[in-house]
């Protein structure tokens, strides 16, 4: 039984994953943005960073202290629009194709939302990389590098409902990538930019209780210093909160569309 | 004695808004039979497909699939079922092979059989050469042959077509037609709907003519056409106007009155149509008596035809068929 539901998630999801790297448009577009942000803010507010609040986050340059950011920037972009592809299913038929099939119904939407995990994580990677190649940092080595993509993939695959849920509710494509650009303010406000100890007293109250912030925080000393538990368990409890949320209503607007 | 592979009993589906899709239809299909689903747009065909897909929820009425019912037993229906919508529905950017892989692999066919199967399939339906190119590059028939070979992976006892051969051009539907009649030939049973007579007529052993929600008949073909009784006979008359013609028409019916084949005279603009029993032993006698001393009515032009599916679909609807491009429902988000 259970395997049953993981052997067809297993298949639907190497579909979806397939769907994404065949069109090199997927990931050039979701690459595009952080690296612009990366590069020319680096650039633009270089010596930002002599600024006394920058110490503190152990980065050298203000390129590596953008960098966590752009990462956490780019797990977004890869799932903005993460809803609209099941919604083309549901219309033209696909995904009744996959419901007159013996399968559970509940493994088209895994097969939808499991290999965001890999998407973002790889996406993420690759603005990892370019920003090493620009000058930035990674202290702990692959391992570290590798936890980065873990965090980013499973945040990636959390915020996914955030398209998911209005698309699935309005069946409306525009609507796929309304919601989820709440990331934006919520980014624009986190530590993403500029440190807590820079902002003002409603602002760091707010980065208490901003999951992005816990995302660039978990990184961050990953690239510039060393390993933070603290700061990687605070990050994955805040995913797995908002995952939870978001994930259920996906789940609720899921079997209502296909009631 | 073998019971019915389909079996449907007074099936209703309301759509919310009131809208009787479906409204009381009851019908069975024996094993090996293709039962065709014969009626306009909007007739209710896809809705009564849908229900027995497993896809739809009858508001009432019971329908059972190799004797599982369709809403209690849906996960025994579905092995047992291969579906193929209206538009093919395949993954753009899978290829063929693949496409056909997965529905396989979603009804848990075997790695070996698989493989084997679907290199079967790919080179029944003629798409062995491109079985490495993405679906969506395919033209419009590959890609309804395609949809067939996925709905076919599993080697249902029953196929379910939703108007099969909708968009293609004449070529690649009598090809299909005959892989049709090929499928249908190896004992699987098949329910296909279509708004084509040339279709029905040429595929099935059975066809239900369906309209506003209701089967208003079903028999083979031939019988349905026997019932018809009469082949129509039209005659062009030479006229001078279409006042000439008014007389010439009312020239015909005194001219043909007492003759014992004639069934009913229809004026038309060109000259008449005649519904005549056993037009071919009739035709001297009525040309004899169209000859007659003394009446300038001169034949021109006379045409016979045999009755066709369309003479029976207007008997029981009153209407003909529309043939025009299926209507699709305008689906708004907000």
């Amino acid at each position: 039984m259970i395997g049953d539901f993981f052997y067809e998630a297993w298949y639907l999801s190497l579909r979806t994953l397939r769907r994404f790297f065949r069109v090199p448009a997927n990931w050039i577009g979701i690459i595009f943005f952080p690296l612009i942000q990366l590069f020319v803010f680096s650039q633009l507010f270089k010596d930002i960073i002599q600024l006394p609040g920058f110490r503190s986050s152990g980065s050298g340059s203000y390129l590596a202290y953008l960098a966590p950011g752009q990462i956490a920037f780019t797990a977004f972009f890869a799932v903005a629009w993460s809803g609209s592809a099941i919604l083309v299913e549901y219309r033209n038929g696909y995904m009744d194709k996959l419901r007159a099939t013996p399968i559970f119904r509940v493994s088209i939407l895994v097969g939808e939302l499991a290999p965001l995990f890999i998407e973002s994580a790889i996406m993420a990677g690759g603005i990892l990389l370019l920003s090493v190649l620009l000058g930035a940092t990674i202290k702990t080595g692959l391992i570290g590098a590798a936890l980065i993509l873990v965090l980013s993939g499973l945040f990636g695959m959390a915020w996914a409902g955030t398209s998911f849920v209005p698309a699935l509710l309005t069946k409306s494509e525009q609507a796929t990538g309304t919601l989820s650009l709440v990331f934006f303010p919520i980014a624009f406000m986190s530590t993403a930019f500029v440190p807590p100890a820079l902002m003002p007293g409603w602002l760091q109250t707010v980065n208490s209780w901003n999951p992005i912030t816990f995302l660039i925080e978990a990184i961050r000393p990953l690239m510039v210093s060393g390993y933070d538990w603290a700061a990687i368990g605070k990050a994955l409890i805040a995913i797995a909160v908002l995952g939870l949320v978001l994930q259920s209503a996906t789940l609720w607007a899921f079997r209502r569309l296909t009631a | 004695m073998i019971s019915p592979i389909i079996e449907v009993e007074n099936l209703v589906k309301v759509y919310p808004g009131g809208t009787r899709a479906v409204d009381g239809i009851s019908f069975t299909v024996e094993p090996g039979e293709l039962l065709g689903f014969l009626g306009p747009n909007g007739a209710g065909k896809t809705t009564t497909i849908r229900i027995l897909a497993t896809l739809l929820a009858a508001t009432s009425g019971t329908a059972r699939v190799a004797g599982f019912d369709v809403t209690t037993q849906a996960a025994d229906v579905r092995r047992r079922l291969g579906l193929a919508m209206q538009t093919p529905t395949l993954d753009a950017f899978a290829t063929g092979r693949e496409n056909i892989e997965l529905i396989g692999r979603m009804h848990r066919v075997g790695r070996a059989e698989l493989k084997r199967r679907t290199d079967e399939l790919l080179e029944l339906m003629g798409l062995t050469d491109v079985a490495r190119k993405l679906a969506g590059t395919y033209s419009g028939g590959m890609r309804r042959r395609l949809d067939l070979a996925c709905a076919l992976v599993h080697r249902p006892r029953v196929l379910i077509l939703d108007e099969p051969t909708e968009g293609l051009d004449p070529q690649s539907r009598i090809a299909l037609w005959e892989e049709l009649e090929r499928i249908s030939r190896d004992g699987t049973t098949m329910l296909l709907t279509t708004h084509y007579m040339e279709e029905a007529d040429r595929l099935c052993n059975r066809v239900a003519i369906i309209d506003n929600g209701r089967i208003v008949v079903d028999g083979t073909p031939a019988n349905l056409k026997a019932g018809i009784g009469a082949d129509s006979v039209t005659l062009q008359l030479e006229a001078s106007g279409s006042e000439d013609m008014a007389r010439l028409h009312e020239e015909v019916r005194g001219l043909l009155a007492g003759f014992e084949s004639l069934e009913s005279v229809t004026p038309e603009p060109f000259g008449v149509r005649l519904a005549i029993r056993d037009a071919g032993r009739a035709i001297p006698e009525l040309m004899r008596r169209l000859d007659r001393n003394g009446h300038d009515v001169h034949v021109i032009g006379l045409a016979v035809g045999r009755p066709s599916l369309d003479d029976v679909f207007v008997k029981y609807t009153g209407r003909r068929i529309r043939t025009e491009a299926a209507d699709q429902p305008l689906i708004l988000g907000w």
